[in-house]
């Protein structure tokens, strides 16, 4: 941070926060550091794996390869954003229903981009979950429970 | 919110009033209350608020283990489950009961906690048959709640006691918090306890939902990545590249030295730290703790050549090793020799990661002499040991905070990155986070050991068999603790890990049976990972009974039952073959759909014995695998998997059937996808591309068939059902195919190359073996790892000659006070600051984290270094002193002010076409910035370019100082185009070849393509490579955001350049792309252009295969389809560009693909866009070469394959590295 940057205004969750940070930080560290987020996690950094996986202005986005300059402006929300612990969203009350997660590193990337999925098709088919869901990887296996819990999802949605 | 209570000691929950607390005292420590509760291992702490603590030395790897065991508390206990929060792996507080391996957290160190809830009841039960004067036989408990149990009802009756006492008249209670009132109670953990039986578990053998799901769902705060501590600094490791490998003389001892001032741009450094081969770096900040460890320079010696591990078995069979004799008996050697057929057979299974989704990462804080770590460990206590030999601190002084990390199914990074953690905090005196990233947590992790397994043996003319003669080979050495051996504490020495043995008998009854383990060293990094050595021990016997069943004529089923003589497992076989409807049958089947896909079923089984040998066994498993296996590509897909399992009591059944499913995916994962690759001297799989998993699309339909055993005792489930996987694959895969295959894991190539050369011919009619184009099959890893460096070839004779010539040297304009920016207009000065920008003078003339216009940046150009200058208005190292006409002549002769040339790197042959106008206002912006003093040195040019003087010849032969006069033939339009892009954009600069002098050519060359900083300026005029013909439109679209739907990304030297533009009008924008539009062929309409895009990435979409069966094929799909593949995955913000469309694919050369893949794309603030990461750090040159192979072979199939690509990586990686 120096003086030489700009302010930047960053909409998360609702609140606008002014940083003034380079436009090149990565959206990631953003969240996590100077937001204090938990909800995104470092996977790899490169984009693969999904663990940061955000929404901007409801479209799924990887907080790792985003800078922070890409986002000015535009609605950026995180897990948390979602909802909380006594206050779930249907899509993370679905995943903690159907045991969607072992170690649950991943979570935070299938829960947003079930959210995003849900919203622009409320009704996939089992292939358009498993497609959407392609380059969210897990380690654990727990790939049947998460299917079953975007399938949760969208039924609960439907209501 | 966390899961787990931080920061209390034992103290704190020792001796606290109103608690009963079943705790295990030191050896010969009879009065526990007055014992020192530091020195008391806590199980099961009851709070007189109705609260249950409860303590296990194991940790929650990401199984649901901590649910588990709060059911076995509040079972034993009779407490609603809500109740019990359980502490997991603090070395603070829990008991010690070793590393959390083996899936024996249930079977091992369970019952010991169930006997602490039980002996709490039996205290509480025995103070309330007092309080209420009724005998404890009598009396029930619901909820921590006690009543009388009415005579004959009891908890199996299924009427409640409760109500039952309430009608007999008896509602009198007593809960355990009155029992317990303000009193410290401390019970010595007792032996003889006894516990609750099976008929009487309410909350036991009952599903419950998991405990850390909500927290997880939610953001809590759960993992050790989520630790965040006051004063907390970020720290990153550089480490050596010697990647993967801690076994030699070289291992902490290859430093050379590290260059600080490489990083001395980056903001907020606090500390470089290094000790031996340990380097590591503190910020301020993470991402700039993250930007200098890719960016500091370190010097390291030769990295020795590994093993060939291209031949693993041959590697695995010249490790030095020690045989230990597990098994003999019979006579081997006797039935061997009279076998009627004998059947040697080697199984050989790869190096595999742990892989975990989230590099590892800890916190350490140092401070009094105590050290307190937060971590992910698998063993807390192990670790405890360790940080205490590399800090040189007591045991006692260290204590690890055990959170949870991403799954890691073994030994992973976790213990690396605390000691990491722990050095940095001592060297900066704050806590220090440090996270690993993705390619050192894939390269250093300790990989699951390859294995080797030789089995001899055969049948008698009877079919029965005659001997089994196993022998297997395991490379471990328990990977010691990284920082301990960086920093020298401990030497890498052969130091070996016998853990080969596990599952290494076998499960059949043979007469004359032997088991030979050879323990060895480590080749490279190797520890446990799950299904230790027991995975691919079974691949071997499971594989081979399937052999030799077929080959005496037997249903494989059945001859195993023929040797199987364990009861249980012979019920688990027998029920499993009945779920799958398994048909007897002899040999493969060889069944094939009308499609020429052929078909087949595999069988195996398992019991998983693990533990120090001969050790014991945890769930039985066994798998039939349904197979279908493409001919023509060698692509093997599961279509059904049915999985059995005999667990005994399952705590958690819902648990239990997601672990089976885990194991299930996870190691059909390993079996068909995973193999970790080498260079000549490091692991080279560092991310997902060259190390893929399985992705939701390749998921087969999983049938989970469990046992139910409620009566016998609960065994681990966290493990068993991998183990049987391979060996049922390849089974199947023999079923369908008729070919064996000893080898994994299962990719098309292997497949294909095995079935070829089994004489299995792809279906009739003959198909092309896959849709790629022959330019994107791969070539043979190359070993070399030789840079060839290109000979700067540079056409210089002619003006050597020309050098003889005396030339002028013009004179100097006298210097000036440097002018008031006052004097000029705030318009003016406006205007100016546009131009500048147009001009990309903040490109050039400001170097990497530089003070803008205060020059210092590097230019590689090919008659030699220029360094820019400062262009600021500080009188003596700027241009302060610079009249306007001095700055005139230098815009449009290219002269100093003090009358030498410049060279035209510096482009004043385009900016001499600039108007009066336009330069005064430029000249008034450089005026007005502040000035900054900043001496920039002299340009390292040989001769003859060191001459400046020639550069006056130069400038008769190339250069017209005219400026700008307007076509009047043209419009409006393509007259200010012209302008802007001929004069002060000086486009051409980039985008025209120069010739041997280093001008720009002319005539139907111009704007033909040139090349900048080594990165392809591809052709504007007719020459254009452009998939589809550049348009107004797209020229706009490009220069306004630096993106085009149908030419991709601005790259390179071109992105700032776009940055620049930014402060551009509209209207000059659409003026330029107007006046570049006119450069190439007639237009075509708008509908037209979108057609051939169209047409062209579907071509490029239908050349795509799930998987794909090329090596470059699967790295792209898993590193580069998430972005570059639209329609496959989730919809993302930003762009998703189809390489299809872009320029660089199309070029000769494949530098700009290259590049672009080493350096990643970073449009600096153009929103939207994105960035493409560099990979430079996680793709080997071998990787990044076959990816290009692929990407040209199926985006530009029509064109000439690339060749020579690993070297020209090479080449472009040391340029890279190098500036």
């Amino acid at each position: 941070m120096t003086v030489h940057d700009p302010l930047i205004s960053l909409h998360v969750n609702g609140e606008t926060h002014r940083l003034r940070l380079p436009g090149s930080t990565p959206l990631l560290s953003v969240l996590r550091n100077d937001l204090g987020l938990n909800g995104p996690k470092f996977g790899c950094g490169i984009g693969e794996c999904g663990s940061c996986t955000v929404l901007v202005d409801g479209v799924a986005a990887r907080a790792c390869v985003l800078h922070l300059a890409d986002v000015a402006g535009h609605r950026v929300t995180t897990l948390e954003g979602l909802g909380g612990p006594d206050s779930l969203h249907p899509v993370q009350a679905a995943f903690v229903e159907t045991a969607g997660a072992q170690c649950g590193y991943c979570l935070n990337g299938m829960i947003m981009t079930t959210a995003a999925l849900l919203d622009a098709n409320p009704d996939p088919s089992e292939d358009q979950i498993r497609e959407a869901l392609r380059f969210n990887l897990c380690r654990c296996g727990t790939h049947v429970e998460i299917l079953a819990a975007v399938r949760l999802a969208a039924e609960w949605r439907r209501r | 919110m966390t899961l787990q209570p931080q920061g209390l000691t034992r103290t704190d929950y020792l001796t606290r009033r109103g608690s009963l607390a079943v705790v295990k005292p030191p050896a010969g420590v009879v009065d526990v209350a007055a014992a020192d509760p530091e020195a008391l291992e806590p199980f099961v702490l009851v709070d007189a608020d109705g609260t249950v603590t409860a303590f296990n030395g194991h940790v929650d790897l990401g199984t649901g283990i901590r649910t588990a065991l709060a059911q076995i508390v509040a079972e034993e206990l009779d407490v609603g489950f809500a109740r019990v929060t359980m502490v997991l792996g603090d070395t603070a507080l829990t008991p010690d009961q070793g590393p959390t391996i083996a899936s024996e957290t249930i079977q091992i160190t369970a019952p010991a906690l169930r006997r602490a809830a039980a002996q709490a009841r039996h205290a509480l039960l025995a103070r309330a048959a007092e309080r209420l004067d009724v005998p404890a036989p009598e009396l029930v408990v619901e909820d921590g709640v006690v009543r009388r149990r009415t005579t004959g009802s009891g908890g199996a009756t299924g009427e409640s006691g409760a109500d039952a006492a309430a009608a007999a008249g008896d509602n009198r209670f007593v809960t355990y918090g009155e029992l317990i009132g303000d009193e410290r109670i401390v019970l010595a953990l007792a032996e003889d306890v006894p516990v609750k039986p099976v008929s009487e578990h309410r909350i036991v053998g009952r599903s419950q939902p998991r405990v850390d799901l909500p927290a997880k769902a939610t953001g809590g705060l759960v993992y050790v990545h989520d630790v965040r501590v006051p004063g907390m600094l970020h720290g990153r490791v550089v480490r050596p590249p010697y990647a993967g490998v801690d076994i030699g003389d070289f291992v902490g001892t290859s430093l050379i030295a590290v260059d600080e001032s490489s990083i001395a741009h980056i903001p907020g450094i606090v500390a470089v730290v290094v000790i031996g081969d340990f380097v590591g770096i503190v910020a301020e900040r993470e991402e700039n703790a993250e930007a200098a460890m890719r960016t500091l320079r370190v010097a390291w010696k030769p990295t020795p050549k590994l093993p060939d591990l291209d031949d693993l078995a041959g590697a695995l069979t010249r490790n030095p090793s020690t045989p230990r004799v597990l098994l003999d008996q019979g006579d081997v050697d006797g039935a061997l020799a009279g076998a009627a057929k004998r059947m040697p057979r080697e199984y050989l299974w790869p190096y595999q990661m742990h892989a975990s989704i989230g590099p590892s990462c800890a916190v350490a804080d140092l401070s009094e002499g105590r050290l307190r770590a937060w971590s992910g460990s698998q063993n807390p206590v192990w670790l405890r040991a360790d940080l205490a030999k590399l800090m040189d601190l007591p045991e006692a002084a260290v204590e690890i905070v055990r959170l949870e990390a991403a799954g890691c199914y073994g030994r992973n990074c976790a213990d690396d990155v605390t000691a990491d953690a722990a050095l940095l905090a001592r060297a900066v005196g704050r806590p220090v986070r440090v996270q690993l990233t993705r390619d050192q947590e894939h390269a250093w992790e300790p990989k699951g050991a390859a294995q080797l397994m030789t089995v001899d043996g055969g049948l008698n003319a009877d079919g029965t068999v005659a001997a089994y003669d196993f022998q297997t080979r395991y490379p471990s050495n328990a990977s010691p603790t990284l920082a301990l051996l960086l920093t020298g504490k401990v030497a890498a020495g052969a130091t070996v890990l016998q853990m080969g043995d596990r599952t290494a008998i076998g499960p059949y009854d043979f007469a004359n049976k032997r088991v030979v383990c050879h323990d060895m060293a480590p080749i490279v990094r190797a520890a446990w990972l799950r299904g230790v050595s027991a995975l691919p021990n079974t691949f071997a016997h499971e594989c081979y009974i399937d052999e030799l069943a077929a080959e005496a004529g037997v249903d494989p089923i059945e001859y195993r039952l023929r040797y199987l003589k364990d009861q249980r497992a012979r019920e688990l076989v027998q029920q499993l073959a009945a779920r799958a409807e398994w048909e007897p049958h002899v040999g493969a089947r060889l069944r094939e759909d009308p499609d020429g896909i052929r078909r087949g079923r595999g069988f195996a089984y398992a019991l998983y014995v693990h533990s120090k040998f001969p050790g014991y066994g945890a769930a039985w498993a066994a798998w039939v695998a349904d197979v279908a296996v493409d001919t023509r590509t060698g692509e093997v897909a599961l279509t059904k998997i049915t999985v059995g399992q005999d667990s005994g009591l399952m705590i958690n059944p819902d648990g239990v059937r997601h672990q089976i499913q885990g194991n299930v995916i996870q190691s059909t994962s390993r079996v068909l996808k995973e193999e970790v690759t080498f260079t000549d001297v490091a692991v080279a799989s560092r991310e997902w591309g060259a190390y893929p998993i399985l992705t939701f699309p390749e998921l087969p339909p999983i049938d989970v068939m469990m046992v139910p055993r409620p009566n016998d005792d609960p065994l681990g489930v966290g493990e068993s059902a991998s183990v049987p996987s391979a060996a049922a694959i390849a089974n199947a895969v023999y079923d369908a195919t008729g070919v064996r295959f000893r080898e994994l894991p299962l990719t098309p190539e292997r497949v294909l190359a095995g079935l070829r050369a089994a004489g299995v011919a792809p279906p009739a009619p003959a198909a092309a073996a896959s849709s790629l184009p022959p330019a994107a099959r791969p070539e043979k890893p190359s070993r070399l790892r030789t840079v060839v460096w290109p000979l700067v070839a540079a056409a210089i004779g002619a003006v050597g000659s020309i050098g003889v010539v005396t030339l002028p040297w013009r004179g100097a304009i006298a210097p000036i006070p440097r002018p008031e920016p006052s004097v000029f207009s705030a318009a003016t000065i406006e205007r100016g600051r546009v131009l500048a920008h147009l001009g990309a003078c903040f490109v050039c003339h400001t170097a990497e984290g530089g003070v803008p216009l205060a020059g210092g940046l590097r230019l590689d150009t090919p008659f030699g270094v220029i360094t820019t200058t400062n262009i600021t208005p500080d009188v003596e190292t700027g241009i302060g002193a610079w009249s306007y006409p001095a700055f005139e002549r230098a815009m449009r002769e290219g002269l100093h002010r003090n009358g030498r040339h410049l060279y035209p790197a510096f482009p004043y042959t385009s900016y001499a076409k600039t108007t009066d106008a336009d330069l005064q206002a430029l000249y008034a912006f450089l005026m007005s910035v502040p000035a900054v003093r900043h001496a920039t040195p002299a340009p390292e040019f040989s001769f003859p370019f060191d001459q400046r003087p020639l550069m006056a010849l130069w400038n008769t032969m190339f250069h017209k100082a005219a400026p700008f006069t307007p076509d009047p033939t043209k419009s409006e339009l393509w007259n200010r185009g012209f302008y802007l892009v001929e004069g002060l954009g000086h486009c051409s600069a980039c985008h025209t070849p120069r010739n041997a002098m280093g001008a720009e050519e002319s005539g139907a060359r111009r704007f033909s393509g040139g090349v900048a900083e080594g990165w392809d300026a591809p052709a504007l005029n007719r020459d254009s490579r452009a998939p589809v013909p550049w348009d107004e439109t797209a020229f706009y679209d490009y220069l306004r955001t630096g993106w085009s739907r149908h030419h991709g990304a601005a790259a390179g030297p071109m992105a700032p350049i776009v940055a620049e533009l930014k402060v551009l009008p509209d209207d000059d924008i659409r003026a330029m792309a107007h006046y570049l539009a006119s450069l190439g062929d007639a237009p075509k309409a708008a509908a037209e252009i979108e057609a051939l895009a169209a047409a062209r990435e579907a071509a490029a979409a239908a050349r795509a295969g799930t998987p794909v069966s090329v090596p470059g094929g699967r790295m792209f799909d898993g590193a580069c389809a998430v972005c570059h593949e639209p329609g496959k995955g989730a919809a993302l913000y930003g762009t998703k560009p189809s390489l299809a469309l872009v320029t660089a694919v199309q070029s000769d050369t494949p530098d700009t693909v290259l590049r672009v893949m080493l350096e990643g794309i970073h449009p600096p603030g153009l929103g939207e866009l994105g960035a493409m990461p560099s990979f430079a750090d996680h793709l080997s040159d071998w990787q990044i070469a076959e990816i290009a192979r692929y990407v040209r072979g199926r985006f530009a199939p029509e064109r000439a394959a690339w060749t020579d690509l690993e070297a020209t990586v090479a080449r472009l990686r040391a340029q890279v590295r190098t500036r």
